[in-house]
């Protein structure tokens, strides 16, 4: 019945366009249910979409495909099973050889904890910034709801937050393997609360995270406003606190400085230990970039490293992000040894400032700045040599730079025709070869204009 | 600047690896293959303005990993932020135009959810825009910092000679050949925005069929009503 689907899609890839097949109905995963096949969508809004437009087609097709044996082809929603309704025991999944099909990649989290197996201590590079956050961090991995409870990481964004809270998780499963752990992101507490209340199991819901050992929650700025999951969450962390479980939380900023948070939940957040994450200073962004060479196995001189760093410096995840284009550039142009120079090739479109947007108004302004002329001498139907020799320049720059027509520079320029345009162009190229003063203010101006 | 066609039309001709024709941007392809079979970086970032083919790339990730979804954020008019719910169980999510939706702050957290939800999943996303991440005007810093945490790919846009080329190798595709002077001719007197030009092109295909006629500069006057 699965090669009837595949059947079907192979029919509908022909009639629909690429996007609208890539959009609508790759998504769709298909599940055998006896004489049944039940599509599913991954969520409300496309399996509207996909009932109103491509249902009907869906069957007509299915049906030309087995009159023989009719089968009846039903749409519903996925119904991803929050991690408070799953039960213990392993379910005999209906849609396994789908499920099956994705691998896992090495680094992904334990599906009963979510956490991430590379975020551990051994790799967290320590500098002057984050040190009493990592020697917290430890503290309360040894002694899980002890020490400081909640353990309260703030800082700006990519600064190795969610590293640091998953680390203890990792710890503290490393020291008990049987703990139940639960690490997730604000949204997806918010997300599974509201589907609790519409399944009607808000009792599950509570009793699922009231009743762990650890419960690790990022970016808790994300709570902000939500009153009801704020107060499910306010209940819980009583429970936890009651019962010695560790609660670690982190957000963008100083628990009294998050908005939209109920007063007494602020208040709560603070009363374990509450510390900051700073940017890296130099030294340190150098060493998280030899480290994460070094796990890729790549040599990186330490000169290198540093003009990588002295330029990055805004946050962790840029900084990882600038290594990658490198090292992508490298393993595609075959390059062996990271020199400055290919580092600085590598990166120039990130480090650029500013990509100017070239258009023919620009370089109109930037030619006429250059030879001294007025832009209105551009548009003139003056022939005088100086004038008309920087007006074929910036008619040929035009050319070369923009995506306009002929026709379309033509008119740019006082309305002059296409022909004159071409004229120009070839004009200039053949002065360029001939006259180096030429070269040199056209190389000038492409500088000017392209940097 | 040119108004980009409706995908729909654009697309038609089932945009693949193979029909790209990659000149200067031959590292970008040679990620977006290694992603689309499993392999490289998890996040991607592909930038590069109108004309440089980021659709047809990500349709033709789609093609070669079957299990996986294209977002076109210029049609946001029609979709919701709700629809990027439970697509981390794909193996590759791929958002079409993200400028659409930079300053929209529910589109921009739903992606940020996304994003998570990915990482955690241990599946991919492919994100494109016409700007580098830092100019997009991206609001919520949460979201910007994971866009500058993955691979960033720049697209070139073409020059003459690779417009040519991309043209041909087109046709050739379509089943018919573009000579060099009708190409030549094509740029000279067009707009040389690659998926205007890809249109022409198509139009210039149906009509010789129409007419039974070879594709010669006289004839592409004609039909496109263009000028001397």
């Amino acid at each position: 019945m699965l090669s009837l689907w595949q059947m079907c899609l192979d029919r509908l890839e022909g009639e629909v366009s690429s996007q609208q097949y890539n959009t609508w109905l790759r998504p769709l995963k298909a599940v055998e249910d006896g004489p049944t096949l039940r599509l599913q969508a991954p969520n409300r809004f496309i399996h509207d979409w996909v009932n109103d437009r491509f249902l009907g087609r869906i069957q007509e097709i299915a049906h030309v495909l087995k009159d023989d044996d009719p089968v009846s082809i039903t749409l519903e929603v996925a119904n991803k099973e929050p991690a408070f309704q799953r039960k213990i025991e392993p379910e005999i999944a209906l849609n396994k050889s789908f499920s099956s099909a994705q691998a896992r990649p090495k680094n992904s989290p334990r599906p009963e904890s979510n956490l991430n197996k590379s975020f551990i201590f051994q790799e967290f590079v320590e500098g002057k910034s984050n040190q009493l956050a990592k020697a917290a961090a430890q503290q309360v991995a040894e002694n899980p709801g002890e020490t400081y409870n909640p353990l309260f990481i703030y800082g700006g964004v990519g600064l190795g937050k969610t590293h640091l809270m998953q680390a203890v998780g990792n710890a503290m499963l490393a020291n008990k393997p049987d703990a139940h752990i639960v690490y997730l992101h604000s949204e997806r507490f918010v997300a599974d609360m509201v589907k609790a209340l519409q399944h009607n199991a808000i009792d599950n819901f509570k009793r699922y995270y009231r009743t762990v050992d650890a419960l690790l929650i990022d970016d808790i700025q994300f709570f902000a406003n939500k009153e009801r999951s704020q107060e499910e969450f306010f209940h819980t962390f009583n429970t936890l606190l009651e019962g010695q479980k560790q609660i670690i939380l982190t957000s963008d900023r100083y628990p009294k400085e998050v908005t939209g948070l109920e007063e007494r939940l602020k208040s709560r957040l603070g009363w374990g230990l509450t510390v900051a994450i700073e940017p890296p200073e130099l030294e340190t962004r150098v060493a998280i970039l030899m480290q994460k060479c070094s796990q890729l196995s790549i040599e990186l001189d330490s000169n290198v490293a540093f003009f990588i760093a002295q330029r990055i410096r805004s946050n962790v995840r840029e900084l990882e992000g600038a290594l990658r284009r490198i090292v992508a550039n490298a393993n595609f142009t075959g390059e062996r040894v990271i020199t400055i120079d290919f580092a600085k090739k590598s990166l120039s479109d990130l480090l650029a400032l500013q990509d100017k947007l070239v258009t023919i108004e620009n370089i109109q302004k930037t030619v006429a700045e250059y030879f001294k002329i007025r832009i209105s001498d551009l548009h003139a139907s003056s022939r005088s040599r100086s004038v008309a020799r920087p007006r074929q320049v910036a008619m040929a720059l035009s050319k070369e730079l923009t995506s306009h027509s002929l026709p379309e520079i033509g008119n740019a320029f006082g309305g002059r025709d296409h022909t004159t345009v071409l004229h120009a162009c070839k004009r200039i190229n053949n002065l360029r070869t001939e006259d180096s003063r030429v070269e040199e203010d056209y190389k000038n101006l492409l500088r000017i204009l392209s940097t | 600047m040119a108004h980009q066609l409706p995908l729909g039309i654009t697309l038609r001709d089932n945009a693949a690896f193979e029909n790209y024709f990659s000149g200067a941007n031959g590292e970008a392809v040679f990620a977006l293959k290694q992603c689309a079979e499993g392999r490289g970086e998890q996040f991607i970032y592909l930038w590069g303005t109108q004309g440089t083919g980021k659709s047809h790339l990500l349709q033709a990730v789609c093609k070669l990993e079957k299990n996986a979804v294209y977002l076109p954020l210029s049609e946001k008019e029609s979709l919701v932020p709700d629809m990027l719910e439970g697509l981390e169980s794909m193996a590759i999510v791929c958002i079409d135009d993200m400028e659409q939706i930079a300053g929209d702050p529910e589109w921009e957290t739903a992606v940020f959810n996304l994003f998570n939800r990915v990482r955690d999943s241990g599946n991919r996303l492919i994100i494109t825009d016409n700007v580098k991440p830092a100019d997009l005007g991206i609001k919520l810093p949460d979201l910007v910092s994971r866009l500058n945490w993955g691979l960033t790919l720049h697209l070139q846009l073409l020059n003459d000679e690779g417009k040519l080329s991309a043209l041909q190798l087109r046709a050739v595709k379509r089943g018919f050949e573009l000579p060099d002077n009708v190409g030549k001719y094509l740029l000279s007197r067009n707009t040389r925005d690659l998926s205007s030009l890809f249109d022409l092109l198509d139009q210039l295909d149906e009509a010789s069929l129409a007419a039974q006629r070879k594709l010669t500069i006289p004839f592409v006057k004609e039909v496109a009503g263009l000028r001397d």
